[in-house]
């Protein structure tokens, strides 16, 4: 999210009016950055009836941290790294309860999709096959560990990139490529191993 | 290029286009084709799981969760006072009663025997006299340690 150099003007001074206490001030914060908190969670927890409630205590979490904030980096990465953390302690907390099976996928309709994708008219997938590829995935990723299942979902959902990431959850750019390869690695892995027990 | 090759670089590409060596591989090995395939399956997944729009927030989700932080601020400030006042008179109220136990059990029982209140005031129990003491045996010990006091 490009913001001008007068918005980020405008952004600090709120944020300082928060930290002496302008609950006001925090619902404009809250305004501009509350699709980008529900996009990091959706992605991440990927139940809809939930992003809301957890959206809420991640701007509460925020609200409580916010002396603490040194504009040391951006506010944005400060409040989604709040946003990672916390729904990577809601996924560890209903781990238990997770979905343990794939998806309903057959190995027709999924080579049918593949020869869709390999065709010169990629893209042109149906409505009905992009719901089935995406559950597909979502399935996957559901199973994938939480430190997978954050760092793939930061990269290839929310699109961000190897120094964003890096910043977000203050490790290495070396060590969140490494992650990213291991991540994906895994999950192909898993995928294989799917598929063998199938047949 | 062998098979352990490939599913790093499979990883790494994620569905991407393969050099021609390694092409030749996929193109001869069944398990690093199927691999292959299956990286773009699970990329063209990923792009159609990000195309899904999220969820807005419900109308009002801003001045909701404010006037929720406003309530918080206010509760949660008394609710920390009460909290603290409450937990201090819980422990004086039992360092309190501590104390008044055993300022009963003290100066009669166990091996302590410091200067208890009749004592103090010099008054000696008679019963406590006549009484064989737990720690001496007889009342000879107890000469021998208040000797000031047997003599009033």
């Amino acid at each position: 999210m490009a913001i001008s150099e007068s918005e980020v003007t405008r952004e600090i001074e709120c944020i300082r009016c928060v930290q002496q206490g302008d609950g006001e001030a925090f619902g404009l914060l809250v305004e501009r950055y509350q699709q980008r908190i529900f996009s990091i969670v959706f992605h991440l927890v990927r139940r809809r009836d939930e992003v809301e409630d957890l959206a809420q205590e991640i701007f509460f979490k925020a609200f409580r941290a916010i002396r603490s904030y040194n504009f040391q980096s951006s506010f944005a990465t400060w409040l989604s790294r709040i946003a990672v953390n916390h729904c990577y302690d809601y996924l560890r907390k209903v781990r238990a309860s997770r979905l343990s099976y794939y998806s309903e996928m057959t190995e027709e309709s999924s080579r049918e999709l593949e020869r869709k994708l390999e065709s010169p008219q990629a893209g042109g997938l149906d409505h009905g096959e992009k719901v089935t590829l995406r559950d597909f995935v979502g399935r996957l990723l559901a199973r994938a560990p939480e430190d997978d299942r954050v760092i793939l979902t930061l990269k290839e959902l929310e699109d961000f990139s190897v120094e964003e990431i890096a910043e977000l959850l203050k490790l290495k750019s070396s060590t969140v490529k490494v992650r990213l390869h291991r991540a994906r690695k895994r999950m192909l892995g898993d995928l294989e191993r799917w598929r063998q027990e199938g047949k | 290029m062998d098979c352990k090759e490939i599913r790093d670089l499979v990883s790494e590409l994620w569905g991407g286009e393969l050099s021609a060596e390694a092409q030749e591989h996929v193109d001869k090995c069944a398990g690093c084709e199927g691999l292959f395939r299956d990286a773009r399956l699970v990329q063209a997944g990923f792009r159609a799981l990000a195309e899904e729009a999220a969820p807005e927030a419900s109308l009002g989700f801003a001045s909701r969760l404010v006037r929720r932080l406003q309530e918080w601020e206010v509760k949660g400030a008394r609710g920390e006072f009460f909290e603290t006042v409450g937990r201090r008179f819980v422990y004086a109220t039992l360092a309190l009663t501590l104390a008044l136990l055993l300022s009963m059990v003290l100066p009669t029982l166990g091996p302590v025997r410091g200067v208890g209140s009749a004592d103090f005031l010099g008054l000696q129990a008679e019963s406590q006299l006549s009484q064989p003491d737990v720690i001496g045996g007889d009342l000879g010990d107890a000469h021998e340690l208040f000797p000031g006091r047997l003599t009033d």
